[in-house]
């Protein structure tokens, strides 16, 4: 998909506010407030969500998302046992959702990870030490950025079959120098702050530097682009199941649920606007929170 | 094209059976048709004129590469271009008669090892160059020889062929060097006769004919004169010429205005001026386009949901279907090398509920690879080992079935899928563990012969044509050497290849017979149900397939196009 | 200034000193700096390309013969193919062609440089529609948006934007198809034929290029307007336009917008090979005959020269992206044009 760039990810893109003394104590407030609801809302509806697919088949069991009963095959949503309705081999939608949802949040979390383990890692030495290692190590990047994931993950799942830890491994190679460009480009800026310079002067070892002085100065930058990460991972994978190339059948998953809806989507839409929905809320709820914990930590 | 029999006085004893041989399947259509439609534009005189766009689904059909027939790796799938550019021999028309179209009419010798031929006179190619025996021969040696070898053609044909030799070692990639020239398997005693002598009897060659690429004869001339570039601009004799060819996308025919035939009433044929042949991705993606008019016809359209939406809007016309649903085991290897795991399989499986709520009920259940379209066509087959989920139950239990995860696979397209996971279902309900998978055709085909044969254990395929000896019938399912057969038994070839080899219908349906209930007694392989393709199209579309029932040689019926006829103001 | 120029230009202090000293007009250094660096991306994007596809296991000859083909030409084929060769003597060939111009010949028989002259522009067509109408509209919201911050106008483009960010392009495709294209009937169902006037390429087009389009518009505005507003607040030198008396429309348009400008192209330029993605699937969802297509038909087909042409052309046109956007910086930028260092 067109991922924003991770450059991209140090714009303020929530409103920002006039200097304090412009405004009255109201005003203030207000913007207080709006503040915190545009950080708990989200983050609120994320929790409820993780909550719903990991949580809620544990206490509450679920028809399975795989095998369904062939007899109530086809049902709408509403139905009496199935209250989102069943697909054409009469498995639970609602279960297809939930179970899903965790592949989903499983793969995001996993490449999200990785990326921020390795990628980060690898940014942050090219920015800091400069020189030939960054050249190297950039373009190291630069062929992992210009090789098309989709590519990779077809191939992986053509050659070694289709699971959902090859998915993982194809969406990693694009996020690992995802995250390098990142924290390369934020190192860079802070390599050259007063106190870095500073620190340089004194003679203090520079893996000492790296993780006392640059690593919490980026992490808050990290975290809001992995949010966006995030989200930009769940469509990715999505986009997999949807060609096939993702998690296997039988496995539910919501790209795989809009590629079936798709085959009969004049005759019931409900197949493919259901997984849509909970597709855009849940990348839409991650973005939201990016956004606003860009806010909160005052990222420019 | 409406003539009825064969004529011609040399056409006795066998044309008699091949007239008769159609009443061996029931003519009458079995299943709705033209629901919906208020008017039946049958009765009323086609209209001439007008242009049709024809959607063809990307998987199958939408997906070409050249328009000349010895290259042409798609065979029956792009018969929709191949039949309106190249016009056919033989056709199959309704009932299951053999119609004539370029060829007139046929005989076999008593030991059905030779095939006599008769064409029709005064027929030109769109480059005026005359249509005749040497023509004929001519494509037909190119179909067998370098060309048609080079891309793998192999048209089940009995005459004996020189495999290439192997390459050299440290040959440079490129062209093999040119085959040795092949012994002629044809004679031409006049001009508009040509005689096939084939090593082994087979009653069945005419039949293997339709739907295939030597029933498409294309200009000696134009081939020999641009051989690269023919497969873009194709000359043949039908009732179109091309006129625009993007391959993978659309191609674009138009009336060719000396094709021969004319209609019952003297109306020059086709009655079409134009049609363009569109690639689509899907059968919603055809419905819709059907929908808004921007498409008047879409063939083998297979969701359940969408046919039924169909059925309220457009035009629905259900064929009959010859290709029955099976399930294969791969006798081979374990798990189903053991009889009794087979058996286990026959009683755990039951298609009634995949028929009734998959296919809403659409189609017929069959115990053999017969279907209703096709000939000897026997849906009941003694001995036959129904669901039986007792038994299943006993005999998993004996053979340990249960201790193992069957693999199960099948076609990357969405019916077959949906059937696969629903076996899936019902065998786990009976606590068998399964593993389904799906592939396109490259992988699917990887698959099979992977390892030699010995690494799939179970697929839902399709299995049966027109005729079973043609095209993918039974022995491609079922003989032991075919590499996508899961069975090896002597036996069982023998019984097939005699029934195919002789030309009286009823001794080769006596031995599709023995064969089925040989197949049933050793549990080679169940019967689902004979999906049967719904073409649909827009009111006042009409012809044989589109409006009228018509027998599909392999999936879907040949369409002649010259006959379809299109008055959107009778809808 | 945006952070990312500041970024691209500390990235190059250590060279460029003793660079600038040796050679000409620094833009011109750039360039070919670039251009240097560009090969071993394309070389490493290709190669990878190839090792992947052949470690794949491959039964393409027997599946291009078809079901009935016997032994010997599978095994014929594949020898013609080069299938039997190793995987760099493969790689040697395939390479050493594309530097003569030929980039092959497709496992289906069709030469790779027919098939993407063919399909090519087709998609290079779609993309340019879906590139440039979404960026013109976002740099119209963005403005009308930074205009006054947090006003309606802001306030409903922040949320569209949130909405094409989060939306995921094969959904949205169909909804577009169901909505636009079977109830409403204003676009075509199937956009593969264009038809020959520009009108007929424009309704073909319209909703494909709107499902890339939509999430690249929400990319541009966020970006446009996050950038437009902070210089409007921050920075001196249009407080001194505004002190001048400068109406505010005039020192949007004609100052701030000027320099956000930067920031977008760039990203506009980076963005560019990523689509490869969502090119890919909305061509397949409108049966749009482009190289998207080709290249899943070509991965299904295991047709490795096929694939490594298609990816060739997305590498160099990422690669290409990077270094136009470069470029742009280097030459409206008179801080680099006229070399001055930044460190």
């Amino acid at each position: 998909m067109a991922a924003p760039l991770p450059d991209t990810a140090f714009v303020a893109a929530g409103p920002l506010q006039p200097l304090p003394s412009l405004v009255s104590s109201r005003k203030l407030r207000a913007q207080r407030l709006g503040r915190t609801l545009r950080l708990w809302i989200p983050a609120g509806f994320l929790i409820l969500i993780l909550a719903l697919c990991f949580l809620w088949p544990l206490v509450y069991t679920l028809p399975s998302p795989t095998n369904g009963n062939i007899i109530v095959a086809g049902e709408p949503p509403f139905s009496p046992g199935a209250w989102l309705g069943t697909d054409q081999n009469g498995v639970d939608e609602f279960s297809m959702l939930v179970y899903g949802g965790r592949v989903a949040f499983e793969v995001a979390a996993a490449v999200t990870l990785i990326g921020m383990a390795i990628g980060s890692v690898l940014g942050v030495v090219a920015g800091y030490f400069g020189g030939w290692v960054d050249a190297v190590l950039s373009r190291v990047l630069d062929i992992l950025i210009a090789f098309p994931a989709l590519v990779l993950a077809l191939a992986i799942a053509e050659g070694l079959g289709p699971s959902e830890f090859h998915v993982i491994l194809a969406l990693a190679v694009f996020s690992i120098p995802a995250f390098g460009r990142v924290t390369r480009g934020a190192t860079l800026v802070l390599r050259e702050q007063p106190f870095m310079i500073a620190a340089r002067l004194a003679g203090t070892p520079r893996w000492r530097v790296l993780i006392r002085h640059v690593l919490p100065n980026i992490m808050p930058g990290i975290l809001t682009f992995s949010l966006l990460g995030v989200g930009i991972v769940i469509i990715l994978e999505g986009a997999l199941d949807f060609l096939g190339y993702g998690i296997p059948q039988p496995s539910a998953s919501w790209g795989s649920m809009i590629a079936n809806g798709q085959q009969i989507m004049t005759a019931q839409p409900e197949y493919v606007l259901i997984p849509s929905i909970m597709l855009l809320i849940v990348v839409a709820a991650c973005n939201l929170l990016g956004d606003a914990l860009r806010e909160r930590w005052g990222l420019v | 094209m409406r003539t009825a029999c064969l004529a011609g006085a040399a056409a006795l004893t066998l044309a008699a059976a091949a007239c008769s041989s159609s009443s061996n399947n029931s003519s009458s259509t079995s299943s709705p048709s033209n629901s919906g439609s208020p008017s039946s534009s049958s009765s009323s005189a086609p209209k001439a004129g007008g242009s049709l766009t024809v959607l063809e689904s990307s998987g199958y059909s939408g997906s070409w590469t050249t328009l000349d027939p010895a290259a042409n790796k798609e065979g029956a799938a792009t018969q929709d271009f191949m039949v309106a550019i190249y016009g056919q021999l033989f056709e199959l028309g309704p009932g299951g008669k053999v119609l004539p179209d370029l060829a007139t009419s046929y005989e076999y010798s008593t030991d059905a090892k030779t095939v006599t031929i008769h064409l029709r006179q005064g027929v030109t190619f769109t480059d005026g160059t005359p249509f005749n025996a040497a023509a004929v021969v001519y494509n037909w040696m190119r179909d067998l020889g370098p060309v048609g070898i080079k891309n793998g053609l192999n048209p089940p044909w009995l005459v004996p062929m020189k495999p290439a030799p192997p390459p050299a070692k440290n040959a440079p990639p490129g062209p093999p060097p040119a085959e040795p020239a092949l012994p002629s398997a044809f004679s031409t005693p006049d001009q508009y006769t040509v005689v096939v002598h084939q090593v082994a009897p087979n009653g069945a060659f005419i039949d293997q004919l339709f739907d295939s690429i030597p029933n498409w004869i294309a200009s000696p001339t134009a081939l020999q004169k641009d051989p690269t570039g023919f497969g873009q601009n194709p000359v043949g004799a039908g009732p179109f010429e091309v006129a625009t060819n993007v391959p993978n996308s659309e191609l674009v025919v138009k009336k060719n205005p000396n094709y021969w035939a004319k209609d019952d009433n003297g109306v020059q044929l086709p009655y079409l001026d134009a049609i363009t042949f569109k690639t689509v991705g899907s059968d919603e993606a055809a419905y819709e386009a059907l929908l808004v008019n921007q498409g008047q016809v879409y063939e083998n359209m297979s969701t359940n949901a969408l046919i039924t939406q169909a059925e309220q809007h457009l035009q629905v016309e259900n064929n009959l279907g010859t290709s029955p649903y099976d399930l294969q085991l791969n006798t081979a290897v374990p798990p189903f090398n053991n009889p009794k795991a087979r058996q286990a399989i026959y009683a755990a499986t039951n298609f009634a509920p995949i028929l009734a709520h998959i296919f809403g009920n659409r189609y017929p259940v069959t115990q053999s690879f017969t279907g209703p379209g096709g000939i000897c066509y026997q849906p009941k087959v003694a001995g036959y080992q129904n669901y039986d989920p007792t038994l299943a139950k006993k005999l998993i239990q004996e053979t340990g079935l249960d201790k193992t995860t069957i693999q199960l696979g099948t076609i990357a397209l969405q019916t077959a899928q949906e059937s696969m996971d629903a076996l899936r279902t019902e065998w786990e309900s009976l606590g068998l563990h399964v593993n389904i998978q799906s592939w396109n055709l490259q992988g699917l085909i990887a698959a099979f012969t992977k390892d030699g044969g010995k690494d799939w254990q179970s697929m839902v395929q399709t299995a049966g044509a027109y005729d079973p000896a043609g095209g993918i019938g039974v022995g491609f399912r079922f003989n032991s050497h075919s590499p996508f057969s899961g069975v090896h038994d002597p036996k069982l070839d023998t019984l097939l290849a005699q029934a195919s080899s002789s030309p009286d219908l009823s001794v080769r349906c006596k031995y599709y017979g023995q064969a089925a209930e040989y197949i049933a007694q050793n549990w080679y392989g169940p019967f689902f149900f004979t999906l049967a393709p719904v073409n649909v199209a827009v009111h006042g579309v009409s012809g044989p397939g589109v409006s009228t029932p018509l027998p599909s040689v392999a999936v879907v019926p040949t369409i002649p196009w010259e006959s379809v006829s299109y008055n959107p103001s009778s809808s | 200034m945006a952070l990312v120029q500041q970024i691209q230009l500390q990235g190059d202090s250590g060279a460029r000193g003793s660079a600038r000293r040796l050679a000409g007009s620094p833009a011109l250094r750039l360039v070919g700096r670039r251009l240097l660096a560009a090969i071993p991306v394309l070389l490493g994007v290709t190669l990878l390309t190839f090792a992947v596809m052949n470690a794949l296991p491959n039964d393409t000859a027997q599946a291009i013969l078809g079901l009935n083909a016997s032994q010997s030409s599978v095994a014929a084929l594949n020898h013609q193919l080069g299938l039997d060769q190793p995987f760099w003597s493969q790689y040697w060939h395939w390479l050493s062609n594309v530097l003569h111009g030929n980039l092959g010949t497709s496992v289906q028989g069709a030469s790779v440089n027919h098939e993407l002259a063919v399909h090519l522009p087709i998609t290079l067509e779609l993309l340019a529609y879906a590139l440039v109408v979404p960026l013109v509209l976002s740099i119209i919201v963005a403005v009308l948006a930074a205009r006054k911050p947090n006003g309606i106008v802001d306030r409903f483009s922040m949320a569209v934007s949130m909405l094409g960010l989060s939306v995921a392009p094969y959904a949205f495709a169909f909804i577009l198809i169901v909505v636009f294209a079977v109830q409403l009937q204003w676009f075509p169902v199937i956009s593969g034929s264009v038809g020959t006037t520009p009108f007929s390429w424009l309704k073909a087009m319209t909703l494909p290029a709107a499902a890339i389009g939509f999430p690249l518009f929400a990319i541009y505005t966020r970006l446009l307007r996050a950038d437009l507003v902070e210089q409007m607040q921050r920075e001196d030198y249009i407080v001194t336009a505004k002190a001048k008396g400068v109406p505010p429309w005039r020192v949007l348009i004609r100052h701030a917008l000027r320099n956000s400008m930067f920031t977008l192209i760039t990203v506009v330029g980076l963005n560019l090979g990523g689509l490869i993605g969502a090119v890919a699937i909305i061509e397949t969802v409108f049966t749009v005959p482009g190289i998207g297509q080709d290249l899943l038909n070509g991965i299904s087909n295991r047709d490795v020269p096929l694939i490594e042409g298609i990816v060739l052309v997305f590498a160099v046109m990422t690669v290409l992206g990077n270094l136009i956007a470069d470029l742009l910086y280097a030459v409206l930028d008179p801080r680099i044009r006229y070399g001055r260092s930044t460190s």
